[in-house]
């Protein structure tokens, strides 16, 4: 699993916030490449980048080693994620990859959990196999 | 303009980067491909949230 960074900040205030700020927050500071999207080129793409205020807005996105998108996220600037439900989808993301389609994860599945065999022997008997 | 979507593939991109303990490195998702990538958009940095 490889994480990428981006906002708009240049590369230059990137290792600034890491050395003066993250690092004191992390041990040994950010693990992963910081990547810089001035003009909000990238952001535009993905639909992240709000012109008025010039900045990327909180969008996370799950890329597959396809380099398919499996899942996103965008937030307004006031509300922060919740790593834990994103770790939650890359591990079942990865599970039902790894079952070549054969299987499914139902509502707030995590690893353990029952899965989901879709086909026509499940339709109607959901209730038999995911008790919430 | 491509525009990301689920279910479709991510747009590629190029872009400059500060690695810590690398320094600065140009970064080309398509350079990620067989590997999982969490791609992570936000406001800026020294921001509060």
């Amino acid at each position: 699993m490889e994480v990428l960074s981006i906002s708009t900040d240049s590369r230059f205030t990137h290792k600034i916030w890491n050395e003066t700020e993250l690092s004191k927050m992390v041990e040994g500071g950010i693990p992963f490449p910081m990547l810089s999207d001035q003009g909000g080129r990238i952001g535009t793409v993905y639909g992240v980048y709000d012109e008025e205020a010039g900045v990327d807005i909180r969008g996370r996105f799950l890329i597959d080693p396809d380099g398919v998108i499996q899942a996103m996220e965008v937030l307004t600037p006031p509300v922060g994620r919740n790593p834990d439900e994103l770790i939650r989808q890359i591990q079942a993301y990865q599970h039902v990859r790894a079952a070549k389609g054969a299987e499914a994860t139902p509502s707030g599945w995590t690893p353990g959990q029952p899965t989901l065999k879709p086909g026509p022997d499940l339709v109607g008997n959901v209730w038999k196999v995911w008790k919430p | 303009m491509t525009v990301a979507r689920v279910g479709k593939e991510a747009p590629d991109f190029e872009a400059t980067a500060y690695i810590p303990g690398k320094g600065f490195k140009n970064v080309k998702l398509s350079d990620y491909r067989g590997k999982w990538v969490v791609l992570c958009f936000y406001p800026g940095d020294f921001t509060f949230v």
